[in-house]
């Protein structure tokens, strides 16, 4: 549906020019909750701003419904935005607000508030028709925004960090609410957000970027499971990263006595396993085992943070979770055998952290 | 008498205390001359100027009505009501001119990078350090007879013997624009200063095009410093003196200058403060209009 196609952003001219996105390159599928993520500066509102259409691209193709849309201006596309700080219009009531688009497309009155009647009722704020826009809470603000984009049914959908300004327990309700719109319309949606767990909890798919490159593009479940290089698992949950080596088809790590077989690439690995991934006080067939002592407990509720320092300054962090006997498992100063289990271990070429 | 009831005399009296300085100067340099004003309006001419204490309306008989000198016989008097109508219209249009051509200057400003707005605008306020005198003969040596532009005209032969510009409607007109155009641009600048353009980029994205966004999305955010520009501008305006004296001479009089001749050479004190009442209440009615646009804008819309 929307194609880029080695899109590129550079800034400024001669010696100050700096590149805020390279040859970004991805496809968006209809009906799809698609979330860009990567930490702040990276470049997540300038792409978007190329979809918008308020940023020329230096190089490459956008293509919507096979048509090239990168020269088009933002009142021709057919792809709304809901802007970071909202700008709703101060001086026009809720209702304005909600049925601007349509007036400005010239639509008949009927349609308008008809339209806007219904975009109300969408976001559970018909109540509030005839207030003024700047009279609102946060989180009324945010529906407001999203019940103007979506009133002249866009193909797309553009959000830009829209719950970033919001406190964490209206933000969890609008995650969900977000969803459920989502769902509802069937629209495709371009999630903008720095935040991992949001991004993981809402999208279909997540483009990880970093310092204007696209890194990584999948599923949420894939990006935890199977993060393509050291960034993208460090960036998505928690991760430890072990140094090891790779010598004709086996994986040895330094601290461990016994090696497994794996098939990769001879030379200098990182390993990365997952906290809750490593076995503590537990020995299995296809791991490798080690002994290392723990440093600290750090107790979360649900579950416990172990603190792990093994041989070679190599410090490690494994998860346990909390059972419904009381008392910790572990006690700080204590040796324990760990194990790292084959099918946890992913192997990530070496890179200059 | 109890405690508190005491203690609240006090506040009182504490309070009426500490706002006597503003009272004496208000009451001194505001409402006294004001009242001075009207009780010259009701009095006798002196022969040699200043006031006989004699109760007479023949002062604001005078604003519109003329009293035959031999035999007291009455005539409407539309010599006053010219001026009258040439300082209303007058103003109106510096009022005009002033928006076309400061609005988009104030524009022009706000829109700059932050650096060099200050720059911009330190070349709007220059001419406003300048002694109005000196600027509006500035204004006349570029337009008399053997002034700037016409030697230039003549020089090109675009025309044949010089155009007379000075005393007349367009010389004031003329003169005031350009005194009173920082008064326009400033608090425009100001309001478009203040502007998010992140407004019109969502007006802009909603499908709004350039006119539509200017219209229903800029416009009426930046409307009150319009207004008040054009406030600050029309009444300086309707009360100018310096500049139709210059500009206009005794050919295209002003109000301002028609209250000065009562108090010079016409001699007639009370003629002068009746005139002066009137511009007095032509001002208000145009603040008065002024508040009723600037609150209106709350309620409607
Ligand atoms: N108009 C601009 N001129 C120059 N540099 C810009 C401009 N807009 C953004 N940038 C730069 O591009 C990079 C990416 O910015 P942005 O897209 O806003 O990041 P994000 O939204 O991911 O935080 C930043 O380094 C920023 O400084
Ligand atoms: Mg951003």
């Amino acid at each position: 549906m929307l194609d880029l196609r080695n899109l590129t952003k550079r800034f400024g001219k001669g010696d100050s020019a700096f590149t805020a996105l390279h040859e970004v390159s991805f496809s968006i599928k209809e009906g799809e909750f698609f979330t860009l993520l990567g930490p702040s500066g990276c470049g997540k509102t300038t792409l978007l701003r190329m979809i918008a259409g308020f940023e020329p691209p230096s190089g490459g193709a956008l293509v919507l419904d096979g048509r090239d849309i990168a020269q088009m201006p933002p009142n021709r596309r057919p792809v709304n935005t809901v802007f970071q700080n909202y700008a709703l219009f101060p001086h026009m009531t809720v209702a304005e607000n909600v049925g601007f688009a349509l007036s400005a497309m010239g639509r008949p009155k009927a349609e308008i508030s008809e339209t806007t009647v219904r975009m109300l009722d969408l976001v559970q704020l018909s109540h509030l028709a005839h207030r003024k826009s700047g009279e609102l809470s946060g989180g009324q603000q945010q529906r407001v925004a999203l019940a103007r984009a979506l009133a002249p049914k866009p193909r797309i959908l553009l959000l830009d960090e829209p719950l970033s300004a919001l406190d964490m327990k209206l933000r969890k309700e609008m995650q969900v609410e977000l969803k459920r719109l989502q769902q509802e319309t069937r629209l495709t949606f371009v999630f903008v957000t720095h935040d991992q767990e949001e991004a993981l909890t809402m999208s279909d798919r997540i483009a990880v970027m970093n310092g204007g490159r696209i890194q990584q593009i999948a599923t949420p479940r894939e990006l935890y499971d199977q993060p393509a290089n050291r960034f993208v698992a460090g960036f998505i949950g928690e991760t430890n990263f072990l140094p090891a080596h790779c010598t004709k088809g086996l994986l040895t790590l330094p601290q461990a006595a016994a090696s497994l077989p794996v098939s990769y690439a001879d030379g200098p690995v990182t390993l990365m396993v997952r906290p809750e991934h490593i076995l503590l006080g537990e020995t299995q067939a296809s791991a490798l085992t080690l002994t290392a002592r723990v440093e600290r407990l750090v107790y979360f509720g649900t579950d416990t943070h172990v603190h792990l320092q093994a041989e070679g300054e190599l410090t490690l962090i494994a998860r346990v979770q909390n059972g419904m006997r009381s008392g910790a498992p572990y006690r700080e100063g204590e040796t324990v055998t760990i194990s790292l289990p084959s099918e946890a271990l992913r192997l990530l070429p070496q890179e200059v952290a | 008498m109890d405690a508190e009831a005491r203690l609240q005399q006090d506040d009182t009296r504490r309070r009426w205390a500490l706002a006597l300085p503003a009272v004496t100067i208000i009451t001194l340099f505001s409402i006294l001359p004001l009242v001075l004003v009207v009780v010259y309006s009701f009095l006798t001419p002196g022969d040699f100027g200043n006031v006989k204490w004699q109760l007479s309306f023949e002062g604001w008989f005078g604003v519109l009505f003329e009293r035959d000198i031999f035999d007291d016989t009455v005539s409407f008097s539309d010599a006053h009501l010219t001026i009258l109508g040439r300082s209303v219209a007058l103003s109106l249009a510096t009022t005009f001119i002033t928006l076309v051509l400061g609005v988009p200057t104030a524009w022009f400003i706000a829109t700059r990078p932050a650096r060099q707005r200050a720059f911009w605008l330190f070349m709007i306020t220059i001419p406003f350090w300048t002694n109005l005198l000196v600027r509006t003969i500035a204004v006349q040596e570029m337009i008399r007879s053997e002034g700037v532009f016409n030697s230039l005209f003549l020089w090109l032969r675009v025309i044949d013997a010089p155009i007379q510009m000075m005393f007349t409607n367009f010389a004031v007109l003329l003169g005031m624009a350009y005194v009173f155009l920082p008064l326009m641009v400033l608090p425009v600048y100001a309001a478009i200063e203040k502007f998010d353009f992140r407004l019109a980029e969502a007006a802009y994205d909603l499908y709004a095009s350039r006119l539509y966004c200017a219209r229903k999305v800029i416009l009426p955010i930046v409307r009150p410093g319009i207004i008040a520009g054009s406030i600050l501008v029309f009444i300086p305006s309707l009360s100018a003196y310096v500049t139709p004296r210059i500009m206009g001479g005794g050919k295209s009089m002003m109000l301002g200058n028609l209250i000065e001749m009562q108090f010079g050479q016409g001699r007639n004190w009370p003629l002068g403060a009746a005139l002066a009442l009137t511009l007095t209440a032509l001002v208000l009615v145009a603040l008065v209009w002024y508040t009723r646009l600037t609150s209106g804008k709350r309620k409607d819309v």
